[in-house]
């Protein structure tokens, strides 16, 4: 055992002696090395979302602005008094209407073709005046080649005034049939 | 000749004179009401417009020739006979808060004559805002014991829809002087308020959202049912004496026509059938035939038809634009435009005719007369009168030949039911 440990040692010598006379010739690099520690990663802000609008969002906002602008476009037609039929002077803005109900950008949507009246006349007869003034325009509407699976009726009866006056310009504006679309 | 012609017209001065004399000897043929105030400790504005409402209700009641002056008293004092002579019955009154702060009213009433205590009551309210019907109920009592006519049109509610906004109207319920008003729907669109019952414990009325829907609600439960949707439009105009049958002007082929609605089967039966307007039905001849307003003319008036038959009848032979009328047995009262300008003033009249007889009057005489509607006593009937910009609720007591008017402040009604 002990012949063994002497044997080891003095190979352990030659060997470290032997090593030591090689470091003398290796060169010594220009820029001495230093150990790279691990980056340390960075959470704050992790998660965060940014607000704005998908994609999705976007062209529900452009579809509805579309709307919007279509039924801005739309011309509203006017009735006399204690009547429901088109006048001759309306008929250009039903022709109006109609062509811009069929444009492309306007076929997606449905119409809600809206009666409304004067103040004159009673409770219900003036709802019922309302809806007669609806179902004209829709029907004018139906001949011009707008679908009249895309078109509903509704009167407002008086309760939807432009005008709040007493007089007769006044009662005339209300006198009337407007459009909503409808997505 | 001089002396003929003289003579001649001091007797027509003297036809005229004895005319004027029946009048007065018929107004003086009322017996005679003095109001006592012995109210000590409640807000003077409540007090103040409770004596109005007590002098208010006993003209409307038209059995009494009122005394406006307020006499102060003290509740337990004997009454001063010497004061009042002359005079037929005393009411004194005063309202207190009790120890649950509600608010009361005790009255009495003497018959000055034969200088007896005819009723002695105390009414307690559990909403102050409500004090209009202490008033109603205690001069409802008076007449009750004197053997009058009903006049429980005093203590009805009044049903209303008011528009707020373009395309807002709430529904209101009041006294029949408006004093009290509480706010029953309120957003969106409600229309045609109409009482389900005599007892006004439920009301029908539309609300337009995409489509018109007829809903029933219960006031006291606090509780609405959807009844039948349509498009277009949907009102109740009538309900049947047993309630279980609706006249409806309904559109569900974009046609206003009238429908007979059975709330018990749910059957839709359709009665009128023509391409125009025919709206605003109402029961007739013990609900055989329905009176209601067309166009069929070119303008707006009354027809009647026998439910189920295809003839029509019409009703009403004059004015230009009869485009409101409610029932009662056999009457009908129905509002006439009896001017024809579209673009200015016109004057819309009351008219009662009866469907069985050419009775026909004349109810008012200026002014544009809208939405008249029957009390169930069928002797009253009440009706909005515009003049100028101002509007007021009016009330005719058909048997006394009088008529009433109360400033109104709510805005603009749509429709009103009693």
């Amino acid at each position: 055992m002990k012949r063994v440990l002497l044997c080891s040692l003095c190979l352990g010598v030659l060997v470290l002696s032997g090593c030591a006379k090689k470091s003398v010739e290796v060169e010594t690099p220009s820029t001495p090395t230093t150990t790279q520690e691990a980056a340390t990663p960075v959470n704050e802000g992790e998660g965060i979302q940014t607000i704005g609008q998908t994609q999705e969002q976007m062209s529900e906002e452009a579809k509805l602005q579309k709307m919007k602008m279509i039924e801005a476009e739309a011309k509203k037609i006017y009735f006399d008094f204690d009547k429901y039929n088109i006048r001759p002077d309306q008929v250009p803005n039903v022709d109006y209407d109609a062509k811009l109900f069929n444009l492309p950008d306007a076929k997606e949507f449905k119409i809600k073709v809206e009666g409304n009246c004067d103040e004159w006349g009673s409770d219900e007869y003036n709802y019922a005046l309302g809806l007669k003034r609806a179902k004209s325009v829709k029907e004018a509407l139906t001949i011009r080649g707008v679908d009249a699976g895309r078109m509903s009726i509704i009167s407002y009866g008086e309760s939807n005034p432009v005008c709040t006056e007493h007089t007769k310009e006044c009662w005339a504006k209300n006198r009337r049939v407007e459009f909503e679309l409808i997505p | 000749m001089r002396k003929l012609l003289l003579l001649l017209i001091s007797s027509f001065w003297l036809f005229a004179t004895d005319l004027t004399l029946e009048i007065v000897k018929e107004v003086n043929a009322l017996p005679s009401v003095v109001i006592e105030d012995a109210t000590v400790d409640v807000e003077t504005l409540i007090n103040r417009k409770l004596f109005n409402l007590l002098v208010g209700d006993l003209e409307v009641s038209a059995h009494f020739q009122v005394d406006h002056t307020r006499n102060l008293a003290n509740f337990s004092d004997p009454v001063n006979y010497m004061k009042y002579k002359g005079k037929d019955f005393l009411i004194r009154y005063r309202l207190f808060y009790d120890d649950f702060n509600k608010l009361n009213l005790e009255g009495a009433i003497y018959n000055l004559k034969s200088g007896t205590k005819i009723l002695v009551k105390r009414y307690r309210i559990s909403d102050n805002d409500r004090f209009a019907f202490l008033a109603h109920h205690l001069i409802f009592d008076f007449n009750q014991v004197l053997g009058f006519n009903d006049v429980s049109f005093l203590k009805s509610f009044v049903i209303f829809s008011k528009y707020t906004a373009p395309k807002q109207a709430d529904i209101v319920i009041s006294d029949y002087t408006l004093t009290y008003q509480k706010t029953v729907v309120h957003g969106g669109l409600n229309l045609f308020p109409k009482w389900a019952d005599k007892e006004h414990k439920r009301f029908y009325y539309t609300q337009i959202k995409d489509k018109p829907v007829l809903y029933l609600v219960d006031i006291y439960k606090g509780t609405r049912r959807k009844i039948i949707e349509s498009e277009g439009m949907l009102v109740c105009s009538d309900v049947s004496d047993n309630g279980t049958k609706l006249l409806l002007t309904m559109a569900p082929n974009m046609q206003p026509d009238i429908y007979i609605f059975d709330l018990i089967t749910g059957e839709l039966q359709r009665v009128t059938f023509y391409p125009g307007i025919d709206v605003n039905g109402h029961f007739v001849e013990n609900e055989r035939k329905i009176i209601f307003v067309s166009d069929r003319l070119g303008y707006p008036t009354i027809f009647a038809k026998r439910i189920g038959s295809r003839a029509v009848q019409r009703v009403v032979y004059h004015g230009r634009n009869n485009s409101a009328c409610s029932t009662f047995g056999d009457y009908v009262v129905y509002s006439s435009r009896e001017t024809n300008n579209a673009f200015g003033p016109n004057t819309f009249n009351l008219y009662l005719v009866s469907t069985t007889s050419d009775y026909i009057r004349r109810l008012t005489a200026n002014g544009v007369n809208i939405f008249p509607r029957f009390a169930s006593d069928g002797e009253t009937i009440l009706y909005i009168k515009e003049y100028g910009r101002q509007s007021g609720l009016g009330l005719i007591r058909l048997k006394y030949n009088k008529s009433y008017l109360y400033p109104l402040s709510v805005g603009k009604i749509q429709s009103i039911d009693w």
